[in-house]
């Protein structure tokens, strides 16, 4: 611990934090644009400048490091002089017409720190160049005119994303933000994750979807956790006027630190999805609106005492939903296939990786010195777990790869190996040294020169991380003798490493919890219930349910599903509703509603506990004992 | 003592910001008692006293040489010039057509707009302004005053006008202060 003074105040703070970091716990704001918490420091825009006893010039407070005994000031006319001319100049650089910016009005940092600072005009006035505008990306535009060029944006993309898309070209007043090798935002390699724009701190990258429809300031802020995946990201739902103007990543939050992806941040504002208002009833062969009533009635006389009723639900439904789920369909009806629409498979073959102890969690994987990936492609289904990789990667993490199709992780691995398909029990064999090379080429067709490469990469490390995926759980529903998850928990054990299974939707381990673990059949079937929510079925599951006798389903959007259903209950989406999650890790999280749910629309439960009611199930019951053996934290 | 004398006129802007002063409602009784109100756009009398006023205020940017004639006008005859709103503070809306240029904004207006037939040509008279480029007040006279906001507030021009007309320097900081 170090003791200083910041304008008079003594102050004890951590021994290396930076001046900046040391006032915000002294609740002294210095004022900073280039610079943000979830940054490395930059010391680009100068704003942050502040007076140090001893030192000859201003110094940037937020690259500069406390010391023992500073004298600190950050409110001398000194400063507020040399504060104003850094605006100055930068309001000069580019075209920052105010009147008609989305952010003006409160969300602008840089004209914030002017109003701050009581600037009442440009003592220096813009030179008036044009500079581009590019809208070719699908859900944000870049605009150069009103950039300060403080690299939030570059950096966020380094080392939230880690795509690094964003750079910059030429110097000076010449600088410009570029994507790539100068392309346009829409043909870059750039993943839509929006955390450059969450982050822009001018109106330089807006959204398309939320501009002009009200600013954050302005407008209700609910803390939730998003549903897109299994790694429930902590996001502020920026509301107005109940609708969703944006969502943002939680900059505190423990699970992503303020990192989103495209599922979570922009889906779910540009979907068009057309809600579905009312419940219906097929009649005569056609869907026809009618009373909640009526579609219980009907549910209730083919539910009733049927031994033969199929019962799916999505795991993107809350834990206390897919709890009363099961107390009715396994509980009280008994049925015999009641399962989830991921049907069990990445939670394939869990428990003996926990007996085992090797469960990984996000920490371990961001601490791991090397991630071999199987069947599993974080890139694509997980993105803000396969950010934490895609950071680490320059830091000399190293990657393999091991699938049998496409995988967007394979283009930054450092080793790619595609074995034949289903062979990957005999090459995890052996690389723990159970079987001999001949014996794993017989079969997988993998070449000695990478089997050799891979044995030495996992050799090598110090923290392996294995990250297996579908891949390999798809096999283990298979039954087999030869299970692949038994033959990597035999290697990790070899070379003490850890598995990180990325699991599936956001509330797949509840679902695994709770027994909703069978391959999904409706054969003998004579009912089907599909508890949807606002989620989407597979093409794969679509086909299954092609002849079912009787489908019933319940469902925030309208589908091809809820058109070919006999009964549709319409129901609340994610966001109007409140539940609990367990994510891949076993945090158990919340969802607030942040939204009100149209007219004649019910929250899941509800429909639950109605239905319930009509066939005389009981509820009772903890919805969070079943989970208890899978929370962590 | 006698009552500071106030004049107003208008530049390139849209009147927004003597609506806004209008706004101030009955206030503007208040505003009389203090000062002696003299020209303005919106009196009888048009031109500042040549015999000089205390407090000018001027809305509006320089887009002409007929604003450039208007601007000195005031700045001669008043002792401290207040810029109100955002074009007389910043050139507001209408420094767009710097960026393609005067020429070209006045050739897309008066030549090439879809609905102008071959007879288009851009006006041009000794009686008329030569257009210039879009400046804001203090580009081409001194500013004592700075009065942002598209347009400024009633409030902060009550405030404005009651503190001038006190002799004081209005201190716009704070709720007072925004842009846009």
């Amino acid at each position: 611990m170090v003791q200083l003074t910041i304008d008079g105040k003594q102050i004890e703070v951590q021994e290396g934090i930076t001046v900046i970091k040391a006032a915000k716990q002294a609740g002294i704001k210095i004022p900073a644009l280039c610079g943000h918490p979830n940054l490395t420091p930059y010391g680009g825009c100068r704003l942050c400048v502040v007076e140090i006893e001893g030192m000859r010039t201003l110094q940037t407070a937020c690259t500069l490091p406390v010391s023992n005994n500073m004298v600190v000031r950050t409110n001398t006319e000194l400063l507020h002089e040399s504060r104003k001319f850094i605006l100055s100049m930068l309001f000069s650089e580019r075209n920052h017409y105010c009147m008609y910016c989305q952010v003006s009005g409160g969300e602008c940092e840089l004209q914030n720190a002017a109003l701050a600072e009581g600037m009442d005009h440009w003592p220096l006035q813009p030179n008036w160049v044009n500079f581009p505008v590019d809208s070719s990306h699908p859900y944000f535009v870049l605009d150069h005119n009103r950039c300060i060029l403080c690299r939030r944006c570059v950096r966020a993309c380094a080392e939230i994303t880690g795509n690094f898309t964003l750079a910059t070209e030429n110097r000076g007043a010449q600088t410009m933000i570029i994507a790539d090798y100068n392309v346009p935002l829409g043909e870059s390699s750039c993943v839509s994750c929006g955390n450059c724009v969450q982050i822009c701190p001018t109106g330089a990258l807006i959204d398309r979807q939320s501009a002009y429809r009200g600013l954050a300031p302005d407008a209700d802020h609910i803390p939730s956790t998003c549903v897109g995946c299994s790694v429930g990201c902590s996001v502020d739902l920026i509301v107005r006027d109940n609708q969703l103007l944006r969502v943002n990543g939680d900059y505190q939050g423990v699970v992503n630190k303020g990192a989103m992806c495209e599922l979570g941040r922009f889906v779910p504002i540009f979907s068009k999805n057309t809600r579905l208002h009312t419940p219906m009833v097929k009649k005569n062969g056609s869907l026809k609106a009618a009373s909640w009533e009526e579609a219980f009635s009907v549910i209730n006389s083919k539910l009733k005492g049927n031994k033969s009723v199929a019962a799916l639900v999505s795991t993107r439904l809350s834990a206390e939903a897919l709890y009363a789920f099961k107390k009715i369909f396994i509980d009280h009806l008994g049925s015999s296939m009641v399962t989830s629409i991921e049907e069990h498979i990445p939670t394939a073959g869990l428990d003996q990786v926990i007996e085992a102890g090797l469960e990984a969690n996000l920490n371990d994987l961001n601490e791991a010195d090397t991630i071999i990936a199987l069947g599993a492609d974080l890139f694509r289904s997980h993105q803000v777990a396969g950010f934490i990789i895609k950071r680490n990667l320059p830091k000399g993490v190293r990657l393999a790869v091991i699938d049998v199709g496409e995988n967007m992780m394979a283009e930054r691995a450092d080793l790619v190996i595609q074995p034949k398909p289903g062979t990957d029990y005999d090459l995890l064999m052996g690389l723990a040294g159970k079987k001999s090379f001949e014996e794993v080429a017989k079969t997988s067709y993998v070449s000695e020169k990478a089997f050799k490469e891979l044995q030495k990469l996992i050799a090598e490390a110090k923290r392996p991380i294995f990250v297996y995926g579908k891949g390999i759980t798809f096999q283990e529903g298979k039954k087999n003798e030869k299970s692949p998850l038994k033959a990597l928990i035999e290697l990790a054990k070899t070379v003490q490493g850890k598995l990180f299974s990325p699991k599936g939707k956001a509330n797949s381990l509840a679902g695994h919890a709770y027994g909703l673990d069978k391959m999904f059949t409706a054969e003998g079937c004579d009912v089907v219930y599909m508890a949807l929510g606002d989620d989407e079925a597979s093409q794969n599951l679509m086909q299954r349910l092609e002849n079912v006798p009787f489908l019933i389903v319940q469902a925030s959007y309208d589908s091809k599903l809820t058109a070919k259903a006999d009964v549709v209950l319409p129901v609340n989406i994610w966001a109007e509703e409140e539940g609990h999650y367990l994510n891949l890790e076993g945090r158990l999280q919340e969802t607030k509603a942040g939204l009100t749910a149209p007219e004649g629309v019910l929250p899941n439960v509800q429909v639950f506990e109605a239905i319930a009611k009509a066939l005389g199930a009981s509820l009772d019951g903890n919805w969070k004992s079943d989970l208890e053996k899978y929370i962590r934290e | 003592m006698a009552k500071p004398k106030i004049a107003s006129d208008w530049l390139a802007g849209c009147a927004g910001c003597h609506m806004s002063l209008l706004d101030i409602d009955e206030r503007i009784a208040i505003v009389a008692e203090l000062a002696d109100i003299r020209a303005t756009p919106i009196t009888d009398l048009k031109e500042p006293d040549e015999s000089g006023v205390d407090v000018g205020i001027l809305e509006g940017a320089v887009n002409l040489t007929t604003n450039e004639e208007v601007a000195h006008r005031m700045r001669k005859r008043c002792k401290i010039l207040v810029a109100l709103g955002d074009c007389a503070v910043f050139g507001g809306v209408l420094t767009h057509r710097n960026i393609c240029g005067t020429e070209e904004a006045l050739k897309r207006a008066y030549i090439e707009t879809e609905s102008t037939d071959d007879s288009g040509k851009i006006p041009s008279d000794p009686e008329l302004g030569v257009p210039t480029d879009v400046r804001a007040v203090h580009e081409v006279v001194d500013v004592d005053i700075w009065i942002p906001g598209c347009p400024p507030d009633p409030d902060t021009i009550f405030y404005a006008l009651s503190e001038l007309a006190q002799g004081r320097k209005p201190d716009i900081k704070g709720d007072k202060l925004h842009w846009h």
